[in-house]
């Protein structure tokens, strides 16, 4: 596939040509990985819902009507109500914000940190390289989800700190994936072309060395991506993430949707399935995506 | 071998020093402490002699260095000091809801290569057929499904279809053998449906590579029949990956816990850590944090040397 083979600073150069080779790409991966389109037509529904949550949602997912306290699926409300007479299905549509928003800020950042700190490290080598990779170790050796608490205790919990903790335990791992990619690419000869034409440190990195790591950049964003909306689910399900009244996936399993699963299903099961689905999209378009960029493991 | 048996070994400590450092550090940041926390549970009427004196009980009167090493000694000791919340002991407070812990990790790791190594070689064996398809997205459905939520799903499910809920009470394993399980298989099936998509890639990508291998067309040129190039060669050579696998995420399922367990209200390791957070119990986060952290590096460690003792070209590098 073409996909590889298409360096960043090329595309800035032949611009019309580009957009229809893109279109190529786009529709060589939809023919070729099903499973993988599938996956990004579930993002792109989800990105638009999002977006239009205003307009789509049939009622505001803030607002309580304690006279339709545990409704069931109808008409009405479709996905039913919650204790306090929330509408469930307008609540989860608001709450795919949260969810995305927290997912994508925190691979993003997760990602990028991880990548420039793992070229770094490949790049200077030698010593820089030794203690980054100890430092690294001790992160790594935290679970996910521990260190994760720990740092929403610190930072307390509004969405940008939920943000924060999640990012720093990502940092590592995907430090430690584009290192390895990154100490092939320091032997390349046009990396010491760059050294030889007295670039700076900072250049030869950002601009010549970043760039070839996109492949594993690109596989690591998307599995962080599902990662993030899971872990910010499961934080808020315990009660430090999110905080209510905000609309979010994870919250609305919490507490009442319990207590009330035998009589009120509709509160677990809904939210349930819209982690799922997201969680899933996103693991199935990364699963593709890594398929078709990494020539190791294409099957042939 | 023994060289690099002695390599790996050292590069342990220079890890559990890290974390040590990291989680002191940590802790120390979250605003609160312990004693505010406890006082404030008077409606505020301590007095700030009174506080100040519970600070000096603990030792938080002293500079940070001071109370770092004074905690590193005890852990050498494998002396974890006692919980500045409840008072008692660390060991004890740890030691049951470790057996219940440890004891849901084992279950589902048993689930998860049930479930993992026939799927992963069936997968592998039909690449790119529907049973390959469907393997795929049946893993990766467990890696996208909330093991907390599989859970409530579970319990529903029993209570609509079977009208029967699980024990909410623990009962240890050989008070009542039978009582224990139906209690704990439930989390274990939640947790092992998650913990086996991993393991079920890595063993079909694993069979995937082995089955390319020159050997593998050998033992098939020279007859052998299926079952025996399958299990003697091929599997054989594809589950050192796979092996790393389920040990390194054995070793986070301990930890990993924390909100399946909320779910089936199971007093384990990780409800006792989100407690211990929410009070600010300093030694018990550290306990806890190093117990989990330095089971993994642990885990870490014997991994590689199996490595190096089942594959000799890694030995002699």
């Amino acid at each position: 596939m073409a996909i590889a083979q298409a360096p960043a600073p090329e595309l800035e150069l032949e611009v019309p040509r580009v957009r229809s080779r893109w279109a190529e790409v786009v529709r060589d991966f939809c023919r070729r990985r099903p499973l993988g389109a599938i996956g990004a037509a579930v993002i792109v529904l989800m990105i638009a819902v999002a977006v239009l949550a205003q307009v789509i949602a049939p009622y505001d997912p803030l607002g309580t009507n304690f006279g339709a306290m545990l409704s069931p699926p109808s008409a009405k409300h479709w996905l039913g109500t919650d204790t306090f007479g929330r509408d469930v299905l307008s609540r989860l549509i608001y709450g795919s914000r949260t969810a995305l928003l927290v997912g994508f800020g925190a691979s993003v950042l997760g990602a990028t940190l991880g990548a420039i700190l793992g070229v770094g490290s490949a790049y200077f080598a030698g010593r820089v390289d030794l203690y980054l990779q100890r430092l690294m170790d001790v992160f790594l050796s935290f679970p996910l989800i521990i260190l994760a608490l720990a740092l929403v205790a610190i930072l307390g919990n509004s969405i940008p700190n939920l943000i924060m903790a999640i990012t720093v335990p990502m940092i590592p791992r995907c430090a430690l994936v584009i290192r390895s990619s990154a100490l092939s690419i320091r032997e390349m000869p046009y990396v010491d072309a760059a050294r030889a034409a007295g670039f700076g440190h900072t250049r030869i990195i950002l601009r010549h060395m970043l760039p070839n790591v996109m492949a594993p950049y690109l596989i690591i964003l998307t599995a962080f991506l599902g990662q993030a909306i899971l872990l910010e689910a499961s934080l808020s399900f315990l009660g430090l993430g999110v905080q209510e009244p905000i609309a979010a996936w994870g919250l609305m399993l919490r507490g009442a949707a319990v207590e009330f699963a035998e009589s009120a299903p509709w509160m677990a099961i809904f939210p349930g399935l819209a982690i799922s689905l997201a969680v899933f999209a996103f693991n199935l378009f990364g699963d593709s995506l890594r398929d078709a960029l990494d020539p190791r493991l294409r099957t042939q | 071998m023994s060289k690099y048996l002695l390599k790996r070994f050292l590069l342990m400590f220079p890890t559990l020093l890290g974390v040590a450092v990291v989680i002191f550090v940590l802790i120390r940041v979250i605003p609160g402490d312990v004693v505010e926390l406890r006082m404030s549970g008077d409606r505020g009427s301590a007095s700030q002699q009174a506080i100040d004196e519970e600070r000096v009980r603990f030792g938080l009167d002293q500079p940070v260095w001071k109370q770092f090493a004074t905690w590193v000694w005890g852990v050498v000791r494998l002396d974890f000091g006692t919980s500045m919340w409840t008072g008692a002991p660390i060991g004890e407070e740890i030691k049951l809801r470790f057996a219940l812990s440890m004891q849901v990790a084992i279950m589902a790791t048993i689930v998860a290569v049930l479930l993992a190594i026939p799927l992963g070689v069936v997968a592998a064996l039909k690449q790119d057929t529907w049973v390959d398809y469907a393997v795929r997205i049946f893993s990766i459905a467990g890696l996208a499904t909330p093991s907390f939520w599989l859970g409530i799903v579970f319990i529903l499910l029993l209570l609509i279809v079977f009208k029967w809920l699980p024990p909410m009470v623990y009962t240890p394993f050989w008070v009542n053998p039978w009582q224990n399980l139906l209690q704990l298989v439930w989390p274990a099936l939640a947790v092992g449906y998650r913990y086996s998509a991993v393991a079920t890639r890595m063993t079909r990508s694993a069979m995937l590579e082995v089955l390319r291998e020159d050997y593998i067309r050998t033992a098939r040129a020279k007859g052998l029949v299926q079952k025996l190039v399958l299990s003697r060669h091929a599997l054989k050579n594809a589950m050192l990956p796979v092996m790393t696998v389920i040990g390194l995420e054995f070793a986070f399922l301990l930890g990993g816990l924390v909100v399946t367990e909320q779910v089936f209200n199971l007093n384990g390791l990780g409800l006792l850590f989100v407690q211990a957070v929410a009070h600010r119990d300093y030694t018990l986060i550290q306990a806890l944090v190093m117990i989990v952290s330095g089971f993994f590096i642990l885990v870490n460690f014997v991994m590689d040397v199996m490595y190096a003792w089942l594959d000799p070209r890694i030995r002699y590098r």
